[in-house]
């Protein structure tokens, strides 16, 4: 889908340091196989019952949220969509090991009202008094883009609206020892398992601080070889911005695809420095828009140490489980 | 651009498919029963289970009794099915097309995680249902097993999912990034939710009476329900023989952003959703024939549902009805059951009842259809869907 629509925010709470751009210059490189992010100090921002109330994804969500509305000129706020891969998961497994353990009684209703995945996105809601579009995408590993896609939809449809795009993910050590288990996370050569927090601010209408432009965005669904039938590439870009993760099961898809559709073209990473998790696209996203802004790639984001010779335009692509693909073109 | 319903299924308490369905809102029979598939200590409590077993749903799609499976992608199978057949479409004009699929769900695979989450810590004999807790997962299976679909997506807005599930696959339409849409939502009962319900005291341990002042809660449902949508054009390319189900008029997606679950007192969220999905369709209130509400049966929801209702009809309000007393409230499905219950409704010109009313509120104006209401006029109707959070979502359907 054609796009004419501008990222005039960002903000994140990852592996790296939060609410700023160090990783740019001096990123934390971890060994750790699974890393949580490095949150702020919640009670400069919140009063001590949201702090008590609130889990740690929650606290994220609405900070990232209020940053990106303060650093953006328009204040207003028309839309608020997430994507998220697994969702509330920490009050999810707060209830859920409760239940098994326990049985069937004394469970506690907070923790149930906390795990929906849309919880995210109706706090947002509260936080902010958005009363407009507010919806929640679950698609593994492909939910940012989904969000995006929706978001995308809304704005090409009504020219003055202000779309809020987060992407959420939490991990918890049991979730992170049952991933390992079935194939996704801590995988042999894999990077470390992560969290995502982050908040965008979508509009037709460019900015002084604008990021980046989206010029385009499709997902599909099927196997390597049929996407690379179906995509339609857009041609003269500079670089692409990969999911590629140290786990060849993985890796191999994105240098098959990238070989097939763009030959030539640069490689970059970031899953290097962020981790892998179901949101981390949507820091892909980020890191591609933020070397748009400055015009310069970081050497520690090179993958196949191909330099781009400008940067003016990246297309992100995202695959999970090689089933679901997502192209994001970004450009000046 | 028009955008036609032209194919529906569904599986429910009441019904394995369109047909049994529309059986029941006309012999008044509830699908209500005592619990009967879920294992659980709340053997008293009352639910609205598709019924049959994982197993006769495998049997029945021609999947290997083997095969791991949940219960909510396997009601989604069967829904996706009868909606395609329905839709005379057939999988090779699918696969040859931009078709896509948009499942509303939240609970996913945690019918299985809940039985097998002491063996992913212990065992690791079950490891293969890890990845279907997640609800993008549901929707790939159910995606796998037609193997049609070009694009597949999963949204999760508690009880109003399908309804945006919906919505969003109309969007797609008119915005040219799609041929075929089949959308709407699955979601099966787990302990998990039965016993989140419970905790919060919103459960009736009676049949559940919407809009009754006496109301106690909801009883939670299951099932499974898609519409496929299509534009006109494209329908028309396809030279059916027969007539679009229904139109799609329009619909809103708002926020009420008032209370993380509860509605606030006014109905402002449901107020706001059906205005604006009545603005979106480019109809006035005195053209809605019938209101499918929410209708939950909880205190907070029917109280705030039929205020809202009151504000934006006035004294005119047409036909109401809650069909959650025949089916359970299927949360995420809710809003595809309830498309698909106001097609019907719309096809064979009847209104589902609201069974189990006996006591007006004494807030409100009016009084929910109480009667068999058969060969009733009717040309547009509106759904309604409200989640937690305030994810209120209304839908118009419209007769061709």
């Amino acid at each position: 889908m054609k796009a004419n629509i501008y990222i005039n925010a960002i903000k994140q709470i990852s592996a790296q340091n939060a609410l700023c751009e160090e990783w740019f210059e001096k990123p934390i490189y971890y060994s750790e196989n699974f890393v949580k992010s490095l949150d702020e100090d919640y009670r400069q921002y919140f009063s001590p019952n949201e702090v008590r109330r609130l889990g740690k994804m929650l606290k994220r969500a609405l900070l990232t949220a209020r940053k990106a509305l303060e650093s953006n000129e328009n204040k207003s706020l028309d839309a608020i969509i997430t994507g998220t891969g697994l969702g509330c998961l920490e009050n999810t497994e707060l209830f859920l090991d409760r239940m098994v353990r326990q049985g069937e009684q004394m469970l506690n209703p907070t923790q149930f009202m906390n795990s929906t995945h849309n919880t995210i996105s109706s706090l947002i809601a509260i936080d902010t008094g958005c009363k407009g579009y507010n919806s929640t995408h679950t698609h593994n590993g492909v939910s940012f883009e989904h969000a995006l896609f929706d978001a995308v939809m809304l704005l090409n449809k009504d020219n003055n609206t202000t779309a809020m795009v987060c992407g959420h993910d939490e991990m918890t050590p049991t979730y992170f020892n049952f991933l390992q288990k079935a194939g996704y996370l801590g995988q042999q050569g894999e990077t470390f398992a992560s969290e995502t927090a982050v908040a965008m601010l979508l509009s037709r209408q460019q900015t002084d601080y604008s990021f980046c432009k989206i010029e385009a965005i499709d997902i599909l669904y099927g196997q390597p070889s049929d996407i690379v039938n179906i995509y339609q590439p857009p041609t003269e870009i500079d670089a692409i911005m990969t999911g590629i993760n140290g786990f060849d099961k993985n890796d191999n898809i994105y240098t098959d695809v990238c070989g097939k559709l763009f030959a030539d073209t640069p490689i970059l990473q970031y899953k290097n420095i962020f981790g892998e998790n179901y949101t981390a696209s949507a820091l892909g996203i980020y890191v591609a828009a933020e070397c748009i802004k400055l015009g310069v790639v970081p050497l520690h984001l090179l993958y196949n140490k191909k330099r781009p010779k400008s940067i003016r335009k990246i297309l992100s692509y995202n695959h999970f489980g090689g089933k679901n693909h997502a192209f994001v073109l970004l450009s000046k | 651009m028009r955008i036609f319903v032209t194919g529906i299924g569904i599986i429910s308490a009441i019904g394995n498919n369109a047909t049994e369905t529309t059986q029941s809102f006309i012999r008044a029979k509830s699908g209500i029963c005592p619990i009967r598939y879920l294992s659980t200590s709340h053997k008293n409590l009352l639910v609205g289970e598709v019924k049959q077993t994982n197993e006769e749903m495998k049997r029945f799609l021609g999947i290997s009794q083997s095969t791991p499976s949940i219960r909510t992608a396997l009601m989604g199978m069967i829904a996706v099915e009868e909606a395609i057949r329905s839709a005379m479409l057939d999988k090779k004009t699918m696969s040859d097309s931009m078709s896509v699929l948009i499942n509303g769900t939240t609970v996913g695979g945690m019918d299985k995680v809940e039985d097998f989450y002491t063996d992913f810590i212990e065992n690791d004999t079950k490891n293969e249902y890890i990845h279907m807790q997640h609800c993008g997962t549901c929707s790939e299976m159910i995606a796998d097993y037609h193997r049609c679909f070009k694009k597949v997506n999963t949204i999760s807005t508690a009880c109003s999912s399908a309804a945006n599930a919906i919505l969003s696959g109309a969007e797609m339409l008119r915005q040219a990034e799609a041929d075929i849409v089949v959308a709407g939502g699955s979601e099966c009962i787990t302990r998990f939710h039965l016993n989140g319900f419970n905790s919060l005291m919103i459960i009736d341990e009676s049949p559940c009476r919407p809009f009754d002042a006496m109301r106690q809660g909801l009883n939670l449902g299951e099932g499974a329900a898609f519409v496929i949508l299509e534009t006109e054009e494209h329908f028309n390319k396809r030279a059916v023989q027969s007539k679009p189900l229904a139109e799609f008029k329009g619909g809103a997606n708002v926020c009420e952003a008032y209370h993380q679950t509860a509605s606030s007192p006014n109905g402002n969220g449901a107020f706001k959703a059906m205005k604006v999905a009545l603005k979106n369709a480019n109809l006035q209130p005195s053209d809605i024939d019938y209101i499918n509400a929410h209708g939950t049966g909880t205190q907070n929801n029917d109280l705030s549902e039929g205020i809202a209702i009151q504000r934006l009809w006035g004294n005119e309000i047409p036909y109401v009805s809650s069909t959650k007393s025949f089916t359970g409230h299927t949360t995420s499905a809710a809003g595809g059951v309830e498309a698909v219950i106001s097609i019907l409704a719309l096809q064979n010109s009847i209104v589902p009842q609201n069974i189990n009313f006996e006591n007006p509120m004494p807030e409100l104006n009016f009084l929910p259809v109480v009667e068999k209401t058969q060969n009733v006029k009717l040309t547009n109707v509106i759904s309604n869907s409200f989640g937690f959070g305030g994810n209120d979502t209304s839908l118009i359907f419209s007769k061709v």
